[in-house]
Protein backbone atom coordinates (compact mmCIF):
# COMPACT_ATOMS: atom_id res chain seq x y z
CA UNK A 1 0.00 0.00 0.00
CA UNK A 2 1.15 3.78 -0.17
CA UNK A 3 1.07 4.36 3.00
CA UNK A 4 3.81 1.39 4.07
CA UNK A 5 6.16 2.64 1.45
CA UNK A 6 5.55 6.27 2.48
CA UNK A 7 6.86 5.39 5.95
CA UNK A 8 9.97 3.96 4.66
CA UNK A 9 11.09 5.92 2.11
CA UNK A 10 10.48 8.61 5.94
CA UNK A 11 12.93 6.63 8.03
CA UNK A 12 14.99 5.93 5.15
CA UNK A 13 15.57 9.73 5.09
CA UNK A 14 16.17 10.02 8.64
CA UNK A 15 19.23 7.67 8.73
CA UNK A 16 20.73 9.65 6.19
CA UNK A 17 20.59 13.16 7.02
CA UNK A 18 20.47 13.23 10.97
CA UNK A 19 21.64 16.71 10.90
CA UNK A 20 18.75 18.21 9.11
CA UNK A 21 15.08 18.35 10.28
CA UNK A 22 12.70 16.09 8.07
CA UNK A 23 9.38 17.34 9.47
CA UNK A 24 11.09 17.24 12.88
CA UNK A 25 12.33 13.89 13.18
CA UNK A 26 15.51 13.50 15.25
CA UNK A 27 17.27 10.61 16.57
CA UNK A 28 17.49 11.85 20.13
CA UNK A 29 19.19 14.59 21.41
CA UNK A 30 19.30 17.98 19.15
CA UNK A 31 23.54 19.19 19.30
CA UNK A 32 23.59 22.72 19.76
CA UNK A 33 26.69 24.21 18.30
CA UNK A 34 29.81 26.06 19.58
CA UNK A 35 28.21 26.00 23.01
CA UNK A 36 30.41 24.21 25.49
CA UNK A 37 29.66 21.77 28.00
CA UNK A 38 30.78 23.39 30.61
CA UNK A 39 28.86 26.71 30.53
CA UNK A 40 26.97 28.24 33.71
CA UNK A 41 26.41 24.94 35.80
CA UNK A 42 23.57 22.98 35.28
CA UNK A 43 23.09 24.06 31.38
CA UNK A 44 22.32 21.41 29.27
CA UNK A 45 24.74 21.40 26.36
CA UNK A 46 21.91 19.15 24.57
CA UNK A 47 18.03 20.07 23.88
CA UNK A 48 16.07 16.77 24.96
CA UNK A 49 14.13 16.55 21.98
CA UNK A 50 12.85 12.79 22.16
CA UNK A 51 10.23 13.96 24.14
CA UNK A 52 9.03 16.76 22.05
CA UNK A 53 9.48 14.98 18.94
CA UNK A 54 8.50 11.40 20.65
CA UNK A 55 5.17 11.99 19.44
CA UNK A 56 5.71 12.92 15.60
CA UNK A 57 8.33 10.16 14.99
CA UNK A 58 6.45 7.46 13.54
CA UNK A 59 4.32 10.62 11.23
CA UNK A 60 4.83 10.98 7.46
CA UNK A 61 2.86 13.96 5.98
CA UNK A 62 -0.35 13.98 4.52
CA UNK A 63 -0.73 14.43 0.96
CA UNK A 64 -3.56 16.20 -1.57
CA UNK A 65 -5.03 12.42 -2.52
CA UNK A 66 -4.97 11.96 1.52
CA UNK A 67 -7.31 14.69 1.81
CA UNK A 68 -9.33 14.07 -0.54
CA UNK A 69 -9.66 10.04 0.04
CA UNK A 70 -10.49 11.26 3.91
CA UNK A 71 -13.12 14.11 2.82
CA UNK A 72 -16.03 12.11 2.45
CA UNK A 73 -15.74 10.18 6.17
CA UNK A 74 -14.94 13.24 7.78
CA UNK A 75 -18.12 15.13 6.22
CA UNK A 76 -20.21 12.02 7.01
CA UNK A 77 -18.71 12.49 10.55
CA UNK A 78 -19.78 15.88 11.16
CA UNK A 79 -23.38 14.97 9.62
CA UNK A 80 -23.24 12.57 12.38
CA UNK A 81 -22.30 15.60 15.06
CA UNK A 82 -24.86 17.78 13.43
CA UNK A 83 -27.48 15.35 14.30
CA UNK A 84 -26.08 14.65 18.02
CA UNK A 85 -26.38 18.08 18.62
CA UNK A 86 -30.29 18.16 18.22
CA UNK A 87 -30.11 20.04 14.63
CA UNK A 88 -31.56 19.09 11.22
CA UNK A 89 -29.08 18.50 8.93
CA UNK A 90 -31.06 19.17 5.86
CA UNK A 91 -32.61 22.49 6.63
CA UNK A 92 -30.83 25.21 3.90
CA UNK A 93 -28.46 26.38 6.28
CA UNK A 94 -26.80 23.42 6.89
CA UNK A 95 -27.06 21.36 3.65
CA UNK A 96 -23.67 21.41 2.70
CA UNK A 97 -22.00 22.17 6.17
CA UNK A 98 -20.45 18.68 6.54
CA UNK A 99 -18.37 19.30 3.66
CA UNK A 100 -17.54 23.45 4.29
CA UNK A 101 -16.60 22.12 7.65
CA UNK A 102 -14.40 18.92 6.72
CA UNK A 103 -12.82 21.07 4.19
CA UNK A 104 -12.11 24.01 6.98
CA UNK A 105 -10.53 20.98 9.41
CA UNK A 106 -8.17 19.61 7.35
CA UNK A 107 -6.86 23.54 6.22
CA UNK A 108 -6.70 24.18 9.93
CA UNK A 109 -4.20 21.13 9.95
CA UNK A 110 -2.45 21.40 6.34
CA UNK A 111 1.11 21.83 8.57
CA UNK A 112 0.67 18.09 8.35
CA UNK A 113 1.18 18.29 4.73
CA UNK A 114 4.15 20.10 4.26
CA UNK A 115 8.03 19.54 5.70
CA UNK A 116 10.79 22.29 6.84
CA UNK A 117 12.90 21.11 4.08
CA UNK A 118 10.81 21.62 1.67
CA UNK A 119 10.35 25.57 2.86
CA UNK A 120 13.53 26.26 4.15
CA UNK A 121 16.42 24.87 1.87
CA UNK A 122 16.49 28.01 -0.78
CA UNK A 123 16.51 30.80 1.61
CA UNK A 124 19.24 30.45 3.65
CA UNK A 125 22.08 32.53 2.92
CA UNK A 126 25.95 33.30 4.04
CA UNK A 127 26.14 36.94 5.52
CA UNK A 128 28.61 38.45 8.02
CA UNK A 129 25.84 39.53 10.54
CA UNK A 130 26.05 38.80 14.37
CA UNK A 131 23.62 40.91 15.93
CA UNK A 132 19.90 39.20 16.90
CA UNK A 133 17.28 39.50 14.03
CA UNK A 134 13.90 39.82 15.40
CA UNK A 135 10.86 39.52 13.51
CA UNK A 136 7.84 39.88 15.74
CA UNK A 137 3.93 40.16 15.87
CA UNK A 138 3.36 37.06 13.51
CA UNK A 139 -0.53 36.17 13.25
CA UNK A 140 -0.83 32.43 14.76
CA UNK A 141 -3.61 30.20 14.94
CA UNK A 142 -3.85 26.65 15.95
CA UNK A 143 -6.32 23.82 17.03
CA UNK A 144 -6.30 22.77 20.55
CA UNK A 145 -5.56 19.41 20.67
CA UNK A 146 -7.74 18.67 23.44
CA UNK A 147 -11.26 20.36 21.99
CA UNK A 148 -10.66 20.70 18.96
CA UNK A 149 -11.22 24.67 19.34
CA UNK A 150 -9.25 27.48 18.10
CA UNK A 151 -6.05 28.68 19.68
CA UNK A 152 -4.85 32.70 17.91
CA UNK A 153 -2.29 34.78 18.96
CA UNK A 154 1.42 36.43 18.11
CA UNK A 155 4.40 34.63 18.06
CA UNK A 156 7.79 36.93 18.02
CA UNK A 157 10.92 35.20 16.87
CA UNK A 158 14.27 36.01 17.59
CA UNK A 159 17.99 34.48 16.63
CA UNK A 160 21.21 35.60 16.65
CA UNK A 161 23.04 34.26 13.53
CA UNK A 162 26.42 32.43 12.87
CA UNK A 163 27.45 33.28 9.09
CA UNK A 164 24.28 32.37 8.18
CA UNK A 165 21.20 33.77 7.90
CA UNK A 166 17.13 32.33 6.81
CA UNK A 167 14.65 34.34 4.37
CA UNK A 168 12.85 36.60 7.19
CA UNK A 169 9.06 34.98 5.68
CA UNK A 170 10.32 31.70 6.50
CA UNK A 171 10.34 32.44 10.00
CA UNK A 172 7.02 32.98 9.40
CA UNK A 173 6.35 29.73 7.40
CA UNK A 174 7.61 27.57 9.88
CA UNK A 175 5.58 29.00 12.20
CA UNK A 176 2.50 28.30 9.97
CA UNK A 177 3.82 24.79 9.46
CA UNK A 178 4.00 24.17 12.93
CA UNK A 179 0.67 25.94 14.02
CA UNK A 180 -1.40 24.29 11.62
CA UNK A 181 -1.56 21.33 13.52
CA UNK A 182 -3.43 20.20 16.31
CA UNK A 183 -1.25 21.42 19.13
CA UNK A 184 -0.25 22.23 22.74
CA UNK A 185 1.42 26.06 22.65
CA UNK A 186 4.26 24.57 24.72
CA UNK A 187 5.10 21.93 22.12
CA UNK A 188 4.37 24.57 19.66
CA UNK A 189 6.67 27.26 21.18
CA UNK A 190 9.57 24.21 21.43
CA UNK A 191 8.88 23.16 17.77
CA UNK A 192 9.51 26.28 16.04
CA UNK A 193 12.54 27.01 17.97
CA UNK A 194 14.18 23.43 17.45
CA UNK A 195 13.58 23.95 13.86
CA UNK A 196 15.04 27.35 13.07
CA UNK A 197 18.41 25.39 15.22
CA UNK A 198 18.64 22.57 13.12
CA UNK A 199 18.41 24.91 10.14
CA UNK A 200 20.89 27.40 10.80
CA UNK A 201 22.87 26.84 13.98
CA UNK A 202 22.94 29.97 15.38
CA UNK A 203 24.16 31.09 18.44
CA UNK A 204 20.98 32.02 20.07
CA UNK A 205 17.06 31.56 19.38
CA UNK A 206 14.35 32.69 21.37
CA UNK A 207 10.40 32.61 20.62
CA UNK A 208 8.03 34.07 22.88
CA UNK A 209 4.17 32.75 21.78
CA UNK A 210 1.18 34.64 23.68
CA UNK A 211 -2.04 33.66 22.61
CA UNK A 212 -6.05 33.50 23.50
CA UNK A 213 -7.46 29.62 23.99
CA UNK A 214 -10.94 29.45 22.73
CA UNK A 215 -11.24 26.58 25.05
CA UNK A 216 -11.05 28.79 28.21
CA UNK A 217 -12.74 31.69 26.43
CA UNK A 218 -15.48 30.32 25.60
CA UNK A 219 -16.61 27.04 27.48
CA UNK A 220 -14.70 25.91 30.59
CA UNK A 221 -13.69 28.57 33.08
CA UNK A 222 -14.97 31.02 30.60
CA UNK A 223 -12.38 34.07 31.35
CA UNK A 224 -12.40 36.21 28.33
CA UNK A 225 -9.49 38.02 28.36
CA UNK A 226 -6.69 35.23 29.65
CA UNK A 227 -3.84 34.72 27.60
CA UNK A 228 -1.14 32.27 27.55
CA UNK A 229 2.54 32.74 27.11
CA UNK A 230 5.02 30.56 26.65
CA UNK A 231 8.67 31.07 25.68
CA UNK A 232 11.68 29.02 24.40
CA UNK A 233 15.18 30.42 24.77
CA UNK A 234 18.23 28.29 23.48
CA UNK A 235 21.57 28.87 23.19
CA UNK A 236 22.92 32.43 24.11
CA UNK A 237 19.08 33.57 25.09
CA UNK A 238 19.32 30.96 28.10
CA UNK A 239 22.88 31.45 29.44
CA UNK A 240 23.10 35.17 29.08
CA UNK A 241 20.40 37.34 30.95
CA UNK A 242 21.63 39.96 28.77
CA UNK A 243 20.90 38.74 25.59
CA UNK A 244 18.00 37.89 26.89
CA UNK A 245 16.51 41.18 28.02
CA UNK A 246 17.43 43.08 25.10
CA UNK A 247 15.00 40.62 22.68
CA UNK A 248 12.28 40.85 25.39
CA UNK A 249 12.58 44.28 25.08
CA UNK A 250 12.53 44.40 21.74
CA UNK A 251 9.19 42.59 20.93
CA UNK A 252 7.96 44.87 23.76
CA UNK A 253 7.96 47.55 21.74
CA UNK B 1 -51.31 39.90 31.19
CA UNK B 2 -51.25 40.45 27.48
CA UNK B 3 -47.86 38.32 27.29
CA UNK B 4 -49.44 35.46 28.88
CA UNK B 5 -52.34 35.26 26.83
CA UNK B 6 -49.89 35.09 23.88
CA UNK B 7 -47.58 31.83 25.42
CA UNK B 8 -50.86 29.96 25.59
CA UNK B 9 -52.01 30.99 22.29
CA UNK B 10 -48.79 29.42 20.99
CA UNK B 11 -50.10 26.09 22.85
CA UNK B 12 -53.18 25.98 20.56
CA UNK B 13 -52.28 27.43 17.29
CA UNK B 14 -48.98 27.75 14.77
CA UNK B 15 -46.32 29.45 15.96
CA UNK B 16 -47.03 32.12 12.28
CA UNK B 17 -50.62 32.73 13.78
CA UNK B 18 -49.35 34.05 17.17
CA UNK B 19 -46.28 36.40 15.96
CA UNK B 20 -48.33 37.94 13.61
CA UNK B 21 -50.85 39.11 16.02
CA UNK B 22 -48.09 40.74 18.53
CA UNK B 23 -46.69 42.10 15.41
CA UNK B 24 -50.14 44.06 14.71
CA UNK B 25 -50.32 45.24 18.31
CA UNK B 26 -46.69 46.72 18.94
CA UNK B 27 -45.53 48.23 15.81
CA UNK B 28 -46.77 49.84 12.37
CA UNK B 29 -44.36 48.64 10.38
CA UNK B 30 -42.69 45.59 10.75
CA UNK B 31 -41.43 43.27 8.06
CA UNK B 32 -40.83 40.07 9.81
CA UNK B 33 -40.15 36.62 7.63
CA UNK B 34 -43.09 35.27 10.59
CA UNK B 35 -42.64 31.83 8.74
CA UNK B 36 -39.21 31.55 9.31
CA UNK B 37 -39.51 33.29 12.89
CA UNK B 38 -42.29 30.35 13.45
CA UNK B 39 -39.44 27.61 12.52
CA UNK B 40 -37.13 28.67 15.22
CA UNK B 41 -39.74 28.65 17.62
CA UNK B 42 -40.70 24.85 16.74
CA UNK B 43 -36.58 24.49 17.36
CA UNK B 44 -36.55 26.09 20.63
CA UNK B 45 -35.94 22.81 22.79
CA UNK B 46 -34.88 20.82 20.05
CA UNK B 47 -32.59 18.83 22.50
CA UNK B 48 -33.32 17.98 26.11
CA UNK B 49 -30.97 18.29 28.18
CA UNK B 50 -31.19 14.74 29.63
CA UNK B 51 -30.66 13.42 26.20
CA UNK B 52 -26.71 15.01 25.57
CA UNK B 53 -25.59 11.94 27.88
CA UNK B 54 -27.00 9.86 25.85
CA UNK B 55 -25.90 11.14 22.79
CA UNK B 56 -22.50 11.30 23.60
CA UNK B 57 -21.01 8.01 22.68
CA UNK B 58 -22.28 8.82 18.93
CA UNK B 59 -20.49 12.48 18.83
CA UNK B 60 -17.43 10.45 19.94
CA UNK B 61 -17.09 8.06 17.66
CA UNK B 62 -17.61 11.22 15.04
CA UNK B 63 -14.85 12.99 16.35
CA UNK B 64 -12.82 9.88 15.87
CA UNK B 65 -13.05 9.21 12.31
CA UNK B 66 -12.78 13.33 11.83
CA UNK B 67 -8.98 12.78 14.07
CA UNK B 68 -7.81 9.47 11.74
CA UNK B 69 -8.92 11.41 8.53
CA UNK B 70 -7.17 13.89 9.35
CA UNK B 71 -4.07 11.79 9.50
CA UNK B 72 -3.39 12.35 13.17
CA UNK B 73 -2.71 9.09 15.38
CA UNK B 74 -5.37 8.63 17.83
CA UNK B 75 -3.27 6.60 20.69
CA UNK B 76 -1.05 9.09 21.24
CA UNK B 77 -1.27 10.61 24.37
CA UNK B 78 -2.29 14.13 23.88
CA UNK B 79 -5.53 12.90 21.97
CA UNK B 80 -6.29 9.93 23.59
CA UNK B 81 -9.24 11.37 25.30
CA UNK B 82 -9.68 14.07 22.85
CA UNK B 83 -13.04 12.92 21.72
CA UNK B 84 -14.90 12.64 24.27
CA UNK B 85 -13.50 16.48 25.51
CA UNK B 86 -14.65 17.40 21.99
CA UNK B 87 -18.10 16.44 21.80
CA UNK B 88 -18.59 17.67 25.08
CA UNK B 89 -17.20 20.99 24.61
CA UNK B 90 -19.49 21.22 21.12
CA UNK B 91 -22.56 20.41 22.95
CA UNK B 92 -21.50 23.13 25.61
CA UNK B 93 -21.30 25.71 22.52
CA UNK B 94 -24.61 24.65 20.93
CA UNK B 95 -26.45 24.46 24.54
CA UNK B 96 -28.87 26.99 23.45
CA UNK B 97 -31.32 24.65 22.09
CA UNK B 98 -31.74 23.33 25.89
CA UNK B 99 -33.33 26.23 26.86
CA UNK B 100 -36.48 28.69 25.71
CA UNK B 101 -36.94 32.13 26.00
CA UNK B 102 -40.11 31.61 27.92
CA UNK B 103 -38.11 29.89 30.99
CA UNK B 104 -35.45 32.53 31.09
CA UNK B 105 -37.82 35.57 31.10
CA UNK B 106 -41.03 34.63 32.88
CA UNK B 107 -40.15 35.65 36.77
CA UNK B 108 -38.37 38.85 35.57
CA UNK B 109 -40.97 41.10 33.77
CA UNK B 110 -41.93 43.82 36.09
CA UNK B 111 -44.36 47.37 35.83
CA UNK B 112 -42.01 50.77 35.70
CA UNK B 113 -43.41 53.73 34.73
CA UNK B 114 -40.28 54.17 32.82
CA UNK B 115 -40.27 55.62 29.30
CA UNK B 116 -36.51 56.26 28.46
CA UNK B 117 -34.05 54.30 26.53
CA UNK B 118 -32.72 50.93 28.53
CA UNK B 119 -29.56 50.51 26.65
CA UNK B 120 -27.24 47.23 28.12
CA UNK B 121 -23.55 47.29 25.97
CA UNK B 122 -20.51 45.48 25.51
CA UNK B 123 -22.40 41.46 26.35
CA UNK B 124 -19.48 39.11 25.33
CA UNK B 125 -21.18 36.81 22.61
CA UNK B 126 -20.07 33.64 21.43
CA UNK B 127 -21.23 31.48 19.13
CA UNK B 128 -20.84 28.88 16.21
CA UNK B 129 -20.56 29.47 11.94
CA UNK B 130 -23.22 27.03 11.29
CA UNK B 131 -21.61 26.92 7.56
CA UNK B 132 -18.17 25.80 8.72
CA UNK B 133 -18.81 25.01 12.53
CA UNK B 134 -15.94 27.65 13.38
CA UNK B 135 -16.39 29.92 16.42
CA UNK B 136 -17.43 33.57 15.77
CA UNK B 137 -17.35 36.02 18.56
CA UNK B 138 -17.72 39.45 19.39
CA UNK B 139 -19.91 41.92 21.22
CA UNK B 140 -23.80 42.52 21.10
CA UNK B 141 -25.24 45.91 22.58
CA UNK B 142 -29.20 45.73 23.26
CA UNK B 143 -31.28 48.96 23.93
CA UNK B 144 -35.22 49.48 24.16
CA UNK B 145 -37.79 51.74 25.10
CA UNK B 146 -39.88 50.41 27.42
CA UNK B 147 -43.75 50.61 27.44
CA UNK B 148 -44.90 49.92 31.20
CA UNK B 149 -42.99 46.78 30.95
CA UNK B 150 -39.03 46.21 31.81
CA UNK B 151 -37.18 43.30 31.65
CA UNK B 152 -34.63 41.96 34.24
CA UNK B 153 -31.16 43.39 33.00
CA UNK B 154 -29.49 40.23 32.98
CA UNK B 155 -32.34 38.75 31.55
CA UNK B 156 -31.30 40.43 28.15
CA UNK B 157 -28.00 39.14 28.40
CA UNK B 158 -29.30 35.60 28.94
CA UNK B 159 -31.49 36.14 25.82
CA UNK B 160 -28.25 36.68 23.97
CA UNK B 161 -26.75 33.50 25.54
CA UNK B 162 -30.05 31.25 24.60
CA UNK B 163 -29.50 32.10 20.97
CA UNK B 164 -25.73 32.65 20.43
CA UNK B 165 -24.97 29.13 21.73
CA UNK B 166 -26.07 27.39 18.40
CA UNK B 167 -24.81 26.77 14.93
CA UNK B 168 -25.88 30.36 13.81
CA UNK B 169 -25.88 33.01 11.05
CA UNK B 170 -24.94 36.31 12.57
CA UNK B 171 -27.80 37.90 10.76
CA UNK B 172 -30.24 35.74 11.81
CA UNK B 173 -28.90 35.85 15.48
CA UNK B 174 -29.36 39.74 15.54
CA UNK B 175 -33.08 39.45 14.42
CA UNK B 176 -33.99 36.59 16.95
CA UNK B 177 -32.75 38.43 19.88
CA UNK B 178 -34.84 41.65 18.88
CA UNK B 179 -37.45 39.35 18.06
CA UNK B 180 -37.52 37.88 21.42
CA UNK B 181 -37.30 40.94 23.38
CA UNK B 182 -40.21 42.79 21.18
CA UNK B 183 -42.45 39.51 22.12
CA UNK B 184 -41.62 39.91 25.87
CA UNK B 185 -42.15 43.03 26.39
CA UNK B 186 -44.16 44.77 23.36
CA UNK B 187 -41.85 47.92 24.31
CA UNK B 188 -42.19 51.23 21.68
CA UNK B 189 -38.67 50.24 20.03
CA UNK B 190 -35.60 47.12 20.16
CA UNK B 191 -32.58 47.80 18.70
CA UNK B 192 -29.21 45.37 18.30
CA UNK B 193 -26.03 45.55 17.20
CA UNK B 194 -23.34 42.94 17.19
CA UNK B 195 -20.12 43.35 15.99
CA UNK B 196 -17.91 39.95 15.52
CA UNK B 197 -15.13 38.70 14.57
CA UNK B 198 -15.58 35.25 12.13
CA UNK B 199 -12.89 32.74 12.80
CA UNK B 200 -14.05 31.54 9.37
CA UNK B 201 -12.65 34.47 7.78
CA UNK B 202 -9.78 34.78 9.77
CA UNK B 203 -8.15 31.85 10.21
CA UNK B 204 -8.72 30.28 6.80
CA UNK B 205 -10.70 31.84 3.35
CA UNK B 206 -9.52 35.28 3.00
CA UNK B 207 -7.88 35.08 5.77
CA UNK B 208 -8.33 38.63 6.60
CA UNK B 209 -7.25 39.24 10.31
CA UNK B 210 -8.66 42.62 11.14
CA UNK B 211 -12.13 42.28 9.51
CA UNK B 212 -15.24 42.53 11.61
CA UNK B 213 -19.22 41.68 10.45
CA UNK B 214 -21.58 44.44 12.06
CA UNK B 215 -25.51 43.80 12.03
CA UNK B 216 -28.40 45.42 13.34
CA UNK B 217 -32.12 44.90 13.80
CA UNK B 218 -34.07 47.92 14.57
CA UNK B 219 -38.09 47.43 15.82
CA UNK B 220 -40.79 50.00 16.25
CA UNK B 221 -39.56 53.43 16.93
CA UNK B 222 -35.61 52.77 16.67
CA UNK B 223 -36.64 51.82 12.98
CA UNK B 224 -39.06 55.19 11.99
CA UNK B 225 -38.04 57.80 14.33
CA UNK B 226 -33.76 58.49 13.15
CA UNK B 227 -33.34 60.72 16.74
CA UNK B 228 -34.04 57.15 18.69
CA UNK B 229 -31.27 55.70 16.39
CA UNK B 230 -28.94 57.96 16.72
CA UNK B 231 -29.48 58.25 20.39
CA UNK B 232 -28.54 54.28 20.44
CA UNK B 233 -26.14 54.45 18.49
CA UNK B 234 -24.25 57.51 20.29
CA UNK B 235 -25.02 56.10 23.23
CA UNK B 236 -23.16 52.23 22.18
CA UNK B 237 -20.50 53.74 20.60
CA UNK B 238 -18.91 56.23 23.14
CA UNK B 239 -16.80 54.72 25.73
CA UNK B 240 -14.92 51.70 24.15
Amino acid sequence: MERSKQKQVNENENENEADSAINGHFDGRVKMPGWSAGGAAGTPSTVPSSSVMESWREERTRSLEDNEMSLPSIAAAYTTILRGLGEDPQRQGLLKTPWRAATAMQFFTKGYQEKIIDVLNDAIFDEDHDEMVIVKDIDMFSMCEHHLVPIFGRVHIGYLPNKRVLGLSKLARIVEIYSRRLQVQERLTKQIAVAITEALQPAGVGVVIEATHMCMVMRGVQKMNSKTVTSTMLGVFREDPKTRDEFLTLIRS
Amino acid sequence: MEYQKAAELKGLCNGKIVTEYLCRNGFSELTVDSKKVAVQHKNETSRKEAEDESRLPALEAAYTTILRGLGENTDRQGLLKTPLRAAKAMQFLTKGYHETIFDVLNDAIFDEDHEELVIVKDIDMFSLCEHHLVPFFGKVHIGYLPSKKVVGLSKLARIVEIYSRRLQVQERLTKQIAMAISEALQPVGVAVVIEAAHMCMVMRGVQKMNSRTVTSAMLGVFREDPKAREEFLALTKGGQ
